[in-house]
């Protein structure tokens, strides 16, 4: 027992009306799994994690309300600045404006 | 490609250059998806003429190469490296064997039989 095309096309015509997906008995490539494709964007930009509140932002936020927060390891590294300072150790002056051609033929 | 770098740091995890990269590439390319995918459709029809899926095949090729998901790789989170990277857990191979040994990661034990 066989069933006509033209009943198998009504069905598949009847079935796309109910899921809401395109007739396309030629089988025509329409490009529509494109469509249907999900966005990968706000998975893939999510990967790395947000920046959360820095003792920075909180010394910031408490300032006006002078309440003063101690950051020691910030407080440890300046410290070991003022040090190398002290005895001319430290990291030189940055240079202001662009680099003059003596310098370049150094 | 400056232009499509955060113009105030917004990671909270191991940072630098290559890190601030491929999260630049991840925003530029979540912006432009709905454009790409679009383009992406126009190529694929075959019942639109050839003329306008050619446009679109050279406008895609043309789009910037920070919005291609291609560009995109997983970086650890820890040490920033691209490769040996474990996708669950975000992080490169030896950063999660010291992190799984010091117990920092729940329901992971080192096998043993």
């Amino acid at each position: 027992m066989s069933v006509p095309r033209a009943r198998l096309l009504a069905l598949m015509k009847a079935r796309c009306e109910l899921f809401s997906t395109t007739f396309n008995p030629e089988g025509l490539r329409t490009g529509n799994k494109v469509l249907r494709q999900r966005l990968r964007g706000p998975a893939l930009a999510a990967y790395y994690p947000k920046k959360l509140v820095t003792l920075r932002d909180l010394q910031e936020e408490f300032a006006p309300l002078e309440l003063i927060i101690d950051d020691e390891i910030d407080d440890d590294r300046l410290e070991h600045i003022a040090g190398l300072k002290a005895r001319g150790k430290s990291a030189p002056k940055k240079k202001k404006g662009p680099p003059t051609n003596k310098e370049k033929k150094k | 490609m400056s232009m499509f770098r955060a113009k105030k740091l917004d990671l909270g995890c191991f940072v630098n250059v290559k890190v601030i990269r491929d999260h630049s590439k991840r925003k530029a390319f979540e912006a432009a998806e709905p454009e790409r995918q679009a383009l992406r459709y126009v190529i694929r029809n075959t019942t639109l003429p050839q003329r306008t899926r050619a446009i679109a095949q050279l406008q895609l090729t043309q789009m910037h190469c920070y919005t291609r998901p291609t560009q995109i790789r997983n970086r650890c989170l820890l040490g920033g490296k691209g490769r040996g990277i474990l996708r669950d857990f975000k992080m490169s191979r030896f950063n999660f064997r010291m992190q799984a040994l010091a117990g920092n990661i729940p329901g992971v034990k080192k096998a043993s039989w």
